[in-house]
């Protein structure tokens, strides 16, 4: 029991450190909201925007739930922004690894902006890994 | 109304001629009468097993005396009632997940996020599989059928769809996934469970429904982290404190507001950047306040009472799956761990007296209630665990207020002047005999259990 108690304490404090702060318990963290531009961008270095669909992939059929299957759409971000944006990433670098029809992704970018509560938007760009179809 | 102190209060059954021992902690139908004219003295009679008491001892340590607590034996009623309640929630949960699985079986794989690159990742076919499974394991839960391999696979199959990815944890499932693990490790299925029932029809007898606390306290624990972590994530968040977050939440749904029956005043009052100032402090304080109420026995219930409210609230303002619904539930765990120590005299002539009796039966799911025939024309008693007699309608109040049902609207009445002066209390000492056994809230004398 007491190992129980020491964990679920080291839990609650690593919330405040963690991306997803799970088992932090920190319950409606945030009002920021979210929204991203996201573009494939080409060896040749053309940047062409994922929601017109390419080589039979669709942004929004690879990337459904916590709000990321309409990234061009702002949103709240419910479990607060600093985990909103690291589910971006994660699924920007699980698409380049999904996609391996595509042949010309070089990698995946996506220009964040947040609004931090009531906070002035930050721009932030993200990248996935580059993929080693399209070298 | 006036409370008639009952004789022979604080004494044994053996004391007391005509007295009815209680089954003693063992599974006690809720129907059980005492017949015999003993009410008073059935009241008063100590059960064994369920009361043990604080037994004097020397002076032990802190390790000890911990060691003590946890395995102290005290009623698992409350972990019996919460299967009960937890069960349908968790199949809910598992066949709405089952049913996403079944469709990405169908469809082309959609972005997830394992935790760790050696989890098994099953086909989805069989994750859909695994988590129907799971879902009929929560139905089985439910009715106590092999309750705790149920509950065992109850919360693997939970746990395993949270390990499967990040996207897929939310605090109210991994608060899911806690009381089903403290299901899992406590004994809850001996009572109100197609188990317990199985092993009357086999003439077997029951296992004791007494088991030693560490499972009830763990889930405590659990819960009230819950309040407090999120409680105190939100105190030293300025964005928070100040009202800022709840005042933008209520801005960006201002359309959705607008469209609700809610009067203009209300949506006025409700985007209102001052108001939020003030509510938010509310919001922050309430949590912290359940968080340390429910440990602390003088505002056990009210702190119930607040937690009731409060996630009536977040249901109503909020898409937290079933999460509302868990945590109302979670709250029977703050019960004071004994069974069948009050006693309702009722007189078996009246009719309203026989409608109580039976609504007490059908409802006292947290065994609080011996119900004993009185004399003729004697006013409604209730013998409560701590020697007070309340009669009339603060015990009409009283009941309804440790019934789960209806406990909530009938709090609020306790404070009413009547009730109040209603409870002239007869403490038997320190450490009698009618002693509540709850280790880590005290002896709920006078206000120490929520139910």
């Amino acid at each position: 029991m007491a190992l129980v108690v020491v964990v679920q304490l080291a839990f609650v404090a690593r919330g405040y450190r963690s991306d997803h702060a799970e088992l932090g318990w920190q319950m409606f963290p945030e009002a920021s909201t979210w929204r991203a531009d996201i573009v494939r961008v080409t060896a040749d270095g053309r940047h062409l925007p994922v929601d017109r669909g390419w080589d039979g992939y669709r942004w929004s059929a690879l990337v459904t739930g916590r709000g990321l299957g309409r990234p061009d759409v702002r949103h709240h971000a419910d479990a607060g922004l600093d985990s909103q944006l690291a589910f971006l990433g994660a699924a920007l670098d699980w698409v380049a690894d999904h996609t391996p029809r595509d042949d010309e992704t070089l990698y995946l970018q996506a220009t964040v902006t947040a609004w931090h509560n009531d906070d002035a938007p930050t721009v932030e760009v993200m990248r996935s890994a580059e993929r080693e179809e399209a070298r | 109304m006036t409370a008639a102190p009952p004789p022979g209060a604080g004494t044994g059954a053996a004391e007391v001629p005509g007295a009815v021992e209680d089954p003693g902690g063992v599974e006690v139908p809720a129907d059980v009468e005492h017949p015999g004219g003993g009410a008073l003295a059935a009241g008063l009679a100590p059960r064994p097993g369920s009361e043990p008491g604080r037994a004097a001892g020397p002076e032990r340590g802190p390790v000890e005396r911990l060691d003590g607590l946890l395995g102290r034996p005290v009623s698992m009623r409350a972990l019996a009632l919460l299967r009960v309640l937890v069960g349908p929630l968790a199949a809910l949960h598992l066949w709405s997940v089952a049913g996403e699985a079944h469709r990405a079986a169908s469809g082309a794989a959609t972005f997830t996020e394992p935790y760790a690159s050696w989890y098994p990742v099953l086909s989805p076919q069989a994750q859909a599989a695994v988590l129907t499974a799971g879902a009929l394991a929560a139905l089985a839960l439910a009715v106590g059928w092999h309750s705790r391999p149920a509950a065992v696979a109850t919360f693997a199959a939970v746990a395993y769809h949270l390990g499967l990815s990040t996207t897929h944890v939310h605090n109210n499932r991994a608060f899911l996934a806690v009381v089903l693990a403290g299901l899992a490790v406590g004994p809850c299925g001996r009572e109100l469970s197609v188990d317990s029932w199985r092993r009357r029809r086999r003439g077997r007898p029951p296992r004791p429904t007494n088991a030693p606390g560490w499972p009830l306290w763990l889930l405590r624990f659990e819960a009230s982290a819950l309040y407090g972590a999120s409680g105190l994530s939100k105190l030293v968040d300025p964005d928070w404190f100040g009202g800022t977050v709840t005042w933008l939440r209520a801005v960006h749904h201002r359309g959705e507001l607008a469209a609700s029956p809610l009067p203009g005043w209300l949506l006025d009052v409700l985007v209102d950047r001052d108001f939020h100032t003030y509510a938010a402090k509310v919001v922050v304080l309430t949590e912290l306040f359940v968080a340390v109420g429910l440990w602390w026995p003088p505002v056990r219930r009210a702190a119930v009472w607040v937690a009731v409210a409060f996630h009536v609230a977040i249901q109503l303002s909020a898409s937290v799956e079933v999460f509302s619904y868990l945590a109302i539930a979670a709250l029977v765990i703050w019960a004071t761990p004994s069974v069948r120590d009050r006693v309702l005299v009722i007189d078996p002539t009246a009719a309203r007296h026989r409608r109580l009796a039976a609504a007490v039966r059908a409802l006292d799911w947290l065994a609080r209630f011996r119900v004993v025939p009185g004399r003729r024309g004697d006013p409604l008693r209730v013998h409560d665990r701590d020697g007070t007699t309340v009669t009339g309608g603060p015990a009409l109040v009283l009941v309804l207020s440790r019934l789960p049902l209806t406990a909530w609207p009938a709090l609020p009445a306790l404070l009413a002047p009547p009730v109040r002066r209603s409870r002239r209390s007869r403490r038997p000492g320190p450490a009698g005999p009618m002693d509540p056994v709850d280790p880590v809230g005290g002896t709920g004398r006078s206000a120490g259990d929520a139910a």
